[in-house]
């Protein structure tokens, strides 16, 4: 109860306390902190005042403009369109490579999709001049030919399998 | 607007056109303040290097800090919230400093936690030594008990506005005001008892901090 009688009469003012706190306390900051913060304040409104506060607005709306124009040109930019160029055929080169059989020499560029030499002549007449050049006993011309005509039509399957040859190559489903 | 302006203090007044450019608003503000703050500093961290330092660091937290500032409570309450977080920053990093030091990795439990090295007994006894015997038992006070004492002689705050500056409830601002009082009035008695000298009342103090009781 005093205590709280203590802190109500502190609390009114003008106690012996605190004029005497008052009395054998009043110490100053030096005069040389006087000068430092002063020269602080007005240095801090110095450097606002060369940025007005009518361009803030038109500073920020700068920033913005050019970080859009620069997220822009790393999305659709000339560079990123090569990009998408050059990934392409990395791609189909990588998948056309599995399909490499080994009898491929590797001077020759692998064919992307079935053959790229000419189909210059129905399958079937083809076969029929293989068959001629073997018949004739020119095995070596027949068998590069019958090469060439595999590249040509690498899925051609001839069904019941008829004998074109003397008997080296028979083409089979 | 205008109504909440009229019923501004007169340093929110100055701060708000210091905020918008004014200069001399400022100078006029730190007139005002400068001597209480200043106190409330040196007796709060009892250096005055430190002290000098911390001026500086509240001043220009406050200039750093102009463009945000509302004028919606008492300027004095901006001013010394400030004040306060920058001391506890201050009291932190000296913790800190301390146990870095400590080379045998004491057990931190054991030492005071937040007395700074020029706060302990030995240094405190010399500091006591150069001032009244109020202000030594001020400085014995706990920090908490000394700073709202402070601000409430320093800057007339109430005990509402002492409690938003310091971040606690009123009723601990009460509490640690009361027994701030109490101690110091004890001090006040001891020089006024006839035959007792204020050397004597700062012997007493020396062994009590010793002792770590008040």
């Amino acid at each position: 109860m005093d205590q709280s009688d203590d802190l109500e009469e502190y609390l009114r003012g003008d106690t012996a306390l605190s004029r005497r706190y008052r009395r054998e306390s009043s110490p100053a900051p030096p005069h040389v902190l006087d000068r430092r913060v002063l020269r602080l304040s007005r240095q801090a409104q110095r450097t606002t005042q060369r940025l007005s506060p009518c361009l803030q607005p038109l500073a920020f709306a700068a920033c913005v403009l050019l970080s859009v124009a620069l997220v822009l040109a790393m999305v659709f930019g000339p560079q990123a369109a090569k990009r998408m160029d050059d990934n392409a055929p990395r791609l189909v080169r990588v998948a056309a490579r599995t399909d490499v059989t080994p009898n491929v020499s590797l001077n020759r560029r692998a064919p992307l999709y079935g053959s790229d030499l000419p189909r210059t002549r129905p399958a079937r007449v083809w076969l029929a001049d293989i068959a001629a050049l073997r018949r004739a006993g020119r095995n070596d011309e027949a068998d590069a030919e019958y090469r060439r005509f595999r590249s040509a039509y690498p899925g051609y399957v001839e069904i019941g399998g008829t004998d074109h040859t003397s008997g080296a190559l028979v083409i089979r489903p | 607007m205008l109504g909440a302006m009229e019923s501004l203090d007169e340093d929110a007044k100055l701060m708000v056109r210091y905020r918008d450019g004014d200069t001399d608003a400022f100078s006029t503000l730190y007139a005002h303040h400068k001597g209480p703050l200043y106190r409330y500093l040196l007796r709060q961290v009892r250096n005055a290097g430190a002290a000098a330092d911390l001026f500086q660091e509240v001043w220009s937290r406050l200039i750093a800090t102009r463009a945000r500032y509302e004028a919606r409570a008492k300027f004095a309450t901006f001013l010394f919230h400030i004040a306060h977080n920058c001391t506890m920053d201050f009291f932190r990093r000296d913790l800190m400093m301390r146990r870095a030091d400590r080379p045998d990795g004491a057990d931190a439990q054991s030492m005071e936690p937040e007395v700074p090295e020029h706060q302990r007994p030995d240094g405190l006894a010399e500091f006591a030594e150069q001032q009244s015997a109020l202000l030594a038992a001020l400085g014995a006070l706990p920090r908490e008990q000394r700073e709202t004492f402070l601000l409430h002689e320093e800057t007339g705050l109430t005990i509402e506005e002492i409690a938003r500056v310091t971040d606690v409830g009123v009723e601990t601002v009460k509490s640690r005001l009361r027994y701030a009082i109490r101690k110091l009035k004890k001090s006040m008695l001891a020089t006024q008892i006839p035959g007792t000298q204020p050397r004597a009342a700062r012997s007493d103090l020396k062994d009590t901090l010793v002792n770590g009781s008040v």
